[in-house]
C-alpha cells in the first residue's frame, strides 16, 4: 500500500510513549491521554490506569518484572524527556536537601571542597546504583544526626522566667514536640525504611572535617512597641474607677462608650498631669537637671 | 528604661525653653525693653529727619506740612525726646491686654484651654517683643487664633474675624508668622487644669476611704486612717479639729476645687506663674489658697515631711501662692467691696495713662502689620500694581526659560493641546 498509510501505525508503535504499556490504549484513540511516572521506579503509564490501580491505596507496579509498591500521590507528569535525567534530578534534589551546608559553615575552603566531593560521591553512587544500601544508610544517618543536633540546640534555650506565661507555654509546647520528634527514630518507628538506623542513632555516621558547630538562631524576643520605654509614676497610683459626681455623665455617655473611650485613660492622663513637674523646681535652674535627663 | 512624671515635664518645650528663674525673666524683659526703646527712638529720629528734609525743599511753611504728614500717624510733637515705656509699664500693659484677651475668649465662648493657650502665647511673645513695637490688640487676636489651632478647636478665620469688631481675615493672618516665630514654633502649653482634676479625683477617693497610695512613699496610714484624718481636718490653718461627715468633707473638697479652678482660669494665666513654676506647682498652690489644711494633708501623702524635698516644695508652693494671690482678680475674704472697688478704679486710671503713653511711643515702622506681611512675600504689591518694568523683565525671563526647556525636552503636551484648541 501507500507509504504514509503504512508508516502511521508503525510510527505509533516505535514511540512507546504513545501507547500505555498497561492498558495498551494509544493516543491515537484518546487525544487527551496523559502519561504519569512514579519516582519509585520511573515506569510510565496513563492517567486512567493510575486512577484504576492506585485509587484504593498502595499497590505493586503493574509493569512486568517490577514489584515496587507505588502510591497514587507520588505520581506526576514527566518533566524531562529523558527519564534518566528525570531520575538524576530527583536524586540530586533529595541529596541536596540533606547536605545543605554552604561554604560559610566550614573553616576553610579546602574543607568545603572535601565536603562537596563526598556529597558528589554519594549522589553518583545513588545515580549509578553502586552500593545503594550503604549509601542510603549513610544519607539517612546523616539526616537524622542533623535533625537531632538542631533540635538539641533549640532545646537548650531556656525561656526567661520573667516572660509572660503565654510565651512560656508556647515554648514548652514546642519543646515537647521536639522531644517527640527526637524520640521517633530511636523508639518504635512506624517507617520500616529507617529500621536500619535503629540503635545506631548514637553512631556518628558521616563526619566532615572543619565543619563549624551549628549555632541555632537566637530566639525572637516578644515585640515591644515602646522599645523598652515605660512611664512609671512615682507620686500616684491610678485606680480603675473614681466615684465623682461630675464624671458620671461622661462615664455613662453612649458617645464615649460607643467610641471605645476608656475612662482609665483620662484618669491616668489627669494624674500624670497633676504630678508632671511635681519634683521639678524652675528656680533651681535647668542645667544641672538637664545633665541627667539627656 | 523608666520615665517618671517629672521626666516627662523635663522634656517639654515649656520647661526647656519657657521656664525661667525670676532673675532670668527680669533680665529678658529688660533686654527686650531696651532694644525696643532704641528702635523706636531711631525710627522716630529717622522720620523726623525725612520730614525736615521735605519741609525744607518745597520752601513752604514748615508747620503746615508737618501737620499734614503727621495726620495719618499720631506722632509726638517734634523736637522732644520720645518718652518710651519702662519695663514695668510694659509688663503692666501686657498683663492688661492678656486680661482683655481672656474677656474676648469668654465673649466668643471659646473653651478655656484655647483662651489660656492664647494668653500664654501672648505672654511668651511679649517676652521677646515690646508692646511699643507690636500693638497688643493685634497680637492678642492672632494669638488666640493660633491657640485655637494648637488646641484642636476648629475656628475658621473668616468666621473668627467676623465675630470681632472691624476685623478682616487679613488682619488676623498678618502677624501669624511673626508670632509663630517668636514662639519658636513651640505650640504646646502645659496647663494646670487637668492636673487639678486629677488631684481632685484622688482627694475624693481619699475622702471615701478608697484611695490607693503610692507604694514607694513610706506611709503608715491605711486608706481608712487617711479618711479619718481628713474628716478631722481643721477648717482653717491652726484652727481646732473638726468632725465632719463624709458628705460635708466631699462638699468641702468640691468647693476647694471650684475656688482653685477660678484662680487657675484667671490669676494663674495673668501672672508670670507659667514662666516661674511647673503646672503641678501652680494647681497645688491654687489649691493651697483654696483650702490650706486639706492641701497640706494631701501633700503629706505624696511627699511626707520626712522627705528632704518637703520643705523646698512648701516654700515653692507658698511663693507661687503669693504670686497668684497678688493678682487683682483674687479677692481674699478679708477685702471689702469698697476696698476692691477703690483698687480697681486706681488701676483703671493708671492704665488709661499708660495707654496714652503707649500711643505716643509706638514704633512707626511696625504700625501696619498687614502691609509688612505683604512686603515680606514675593511680588510685594505696591498700590495694587507691580512696577511696570519689573513685570516686563519677569515676563521675558519666564519666556526665555520656557523656550530653553522646550528646546531640550520638547514642548509640553498640554501646551500643544491648548494651542490646537485655540
Ligand atoms: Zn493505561
Ligand atoms: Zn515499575
Amino acid at each position: 500500500m501507500s507509504k504514509p498509510a503504512a508508516r502511521g501505525p508503525s510510527n505509533a508503535n516505535s514511540k512507546d510513549g504513545e501507547i500505555c504499556p498497561v492498558c495498551k490504549s494509544s493516543r491515537y484513540l484518546n487525544k487527551h491521554m496523559k502519561f504519569l511516572i512514579n519516582p519509585e521506579c520511573y515506569h510510565k503509564m496513563c492517567e486512567s490506569c493510575v486512577d484504576r490501580i492506585f485509587s484504593h491505596g498502595p499497590a505493586p507496579c503493574p509493569i512486568a518484572g517490577c514489584k515496587r509498591t507505588l502510591r497514587k500521590v507520588k505520581f506526576r507528569e514527566q518533566r524531562f524527556e529523558d527519564l534518566k535525567v528525570e531520575r538524576e534530578v530527583d536524586i540530586r534534589r533529595r541529596v541536596a536537601a540533606v547536605f545543605d551546608k554552604t561554604e560559610d559553615d566550614f573553616e576553610t575552603l579546602r574543607d568545603y571542597n572535601d565536603y562537596l566531593e563526598t556529597v558528589e560521591e554519594i549522589t553518583w553512587n545513588l545515580i549509578l546504583k553502586i552500593d545503594v544500601e550503604a549509601t542510603e544508610k549513610k544519607l539517612r544517618q546523616y539526616e537524622a544526626a542533623q535533625k537531632a543536633e538542631r533540635n538539641i540546640q533549640a532545646q537548650t534555650y531556656q525561656p526567661d522566667p520573667s516572660l509572660p506565661s503565654d510565651t512560656a507555654q508556647v515554648v514548652l509546647k514546642k519543646s515537647a514536640a521536639q522531644r517527640r520528634a527526637q524520640g521517633n527514630p530511636t523508639g518504635n518507628t512506624p517507617d520500616p525504611a529507617s529500621g536500619a538506623g535503629n540503635g545506631q542513632q548514637t553512631e556518628p555516621g558521616l563526619r566532615f572535617k572543619g565543619l563549624k558547630k551549628y549555632v541555632p538562631p537566637p530566639p525572637e524576643a516578644p515585640f515591644d512597641p515602646f522599645d523598652g520605654w515605660a512611664i512609671e509614676p512615682q507620686y500616684y497610683v491610678t485606680q480603675n474607677d473614681y466615684d465623682v459626681e461630675w464624671l458620671t455623665r461622661a462615664i455613662n455617655d453612649p458617645l464615649h462608650i460607643g467610641g471605645g473611650y476608656d475612662m482609665r485613660d483620662f484618669y491616668s492622663w489627669a494624674l500624670c498631669d497633676a504630678f508632671s513637674g511635681f519634683g521639678v523646681f524652675v528656680e533651681d535652674g535647668k542645667d544641672v537637671e538637664m545633665a541627667d535627663v539627656f | 528604661m523608666k520615665l517618671t512624671e517629672d521626666d516627662i515635664y523635663r522634656r517639654s518645650t515649656q520647661y526647656l525653653h519657657w521656664s525661667f528663674t525670676a532673675a532670668q525673666l527680669a533680665a529678658q524683659r529688660l533686654k527686650t525693653n531696651i532694644q525696643a526703646a532704641e528702635r523706636v527712638k531711631a525710627a522716630v529720629a529717622r522720620q523726623r529727619a525725612a520730614r525736615a528734609l521735605k519741609t525744607e525743599t518745597p520752601n513752604a511753611s514748615g508747620s503746615e506740612n508737618a501737620s499734614q504728614n503727621g495726620a495719618n500717624t499720631p506722632l509726638p510733637p517734634p523736637d522732644r525726646e520720645v518718652d518710651c515705656l519702662t519695663m514695668a509699664e510694659e509688663k503692666r500693659l501686657v498683663d492688661n491686654f492678656c486680661e482683655k484677651a481672656l474677656e474676648l475668649g469668654d465673649f466668643l465662648k471659646l473653651p478655656i484651654e484655647v483662651t489660656a493657650t492664647g494668653v500664654q502665647f501672648m505672654r511668651r511673645f511679649y517676652l521677646l517683643n515690646s508692646p511699643m513695637t507690636y500693638e497688643p490688640n493685634q497680637i492678642s487676636r492672632t494669638a488666640i487664633f493660633i491657640a485655637s489651632k494648637a488646641e484642636g478647636h476648629h475656628l475658621p478665620v473668616a468666621h473668627y474675624a467676623a465675630s470681632l469688631p472691624k476685623t478682616k481675615p487679613e488682619d488676623i493672618l498678618a502677624p501669624e508668622y511673626l508670632i509663630t516665630q517668636a514662639l519658636r514654633f513651640h505650640y504646646e502649653v502645659r496647663h494646670p487644669f487637668r492636673g487639678l482634676k486629677g488631684g481632685h479625683l484622688e482627694m475624693m477617693a481619699m475622702a471615701a476611704g478608697k484611695a490607693t497610695l503610692p507604694p514607694n512613699i513610706p506611709q503608715d496610714r491605711d486608706p481608712r486612717a487617711l479618711q479619718q484624718a481628713m474628716l478631722e481636718l481643721p477648717r482653717r490653718p491652726g484652727g481646732p479639729a473638726s468632725a465632719m461627715s463624709e458628705k460635708e468633707l466631699e462638699k468641702r473638697i468640691t468647693e476647694a476645687y471650684g475656688f482653685a479652678s477660678h484662680i487657675l482660669k484667671n490669676a494663674a494665666l495673668l501672672t508670670d506663674a507659667y514662666f516661674l513654676y511647673t503646672p503641678s506647682h501652680i494647681w497645688l498652690s491654687a489649691h493651697l489658697l483654696a483650702d490650706e489644711p486639706l492641701t497640706l494633708l494631701y501633700l503629706s501623702t505624696k511627699c511626707p515631711p520626712s522627705n528632704p524635698m518637703h520643705a523646698k516644695l512648701l516654700t515653692t508652693l507658698r511663693s507661687c501662692a503669693a504670686l497668684l494671690s497678688s493678682h487683682h482678680s483674687f479677692h481674699p475674704a478679708s477685702q471689702t467691696e469698697e476696698e476692691k472697688a477703690a483698687r480697681d478704679k486706681k488701676d483703671q486710671v493708671e492704665l488709661k495713662a499708660l495707654m496714652k503713653k503707649l500711643r505716643l511711643c509706638r514704633d512707626p515702622d511696625k504700625t501696619n502689620l498687614v502691609k509688612l506681611n505683604q512686603a515680606q512675600k514675593r511680588d510685594a504689591v505696591e498700590n495694587g500694581e507691580l512696577e511696570e518694568n519689573k513685570r516686563k523683565k519677569r515676563k521675558i525671563a519666564r519666556e526665555q526659560y520656557e523656550k530653553e526647556a522646550d528646546d531640550f525636552f520638547g514642548p509640553s503636551l498640554s501646551k500643544k493641546e491648548n494651542e490646537n484648541a485655540s
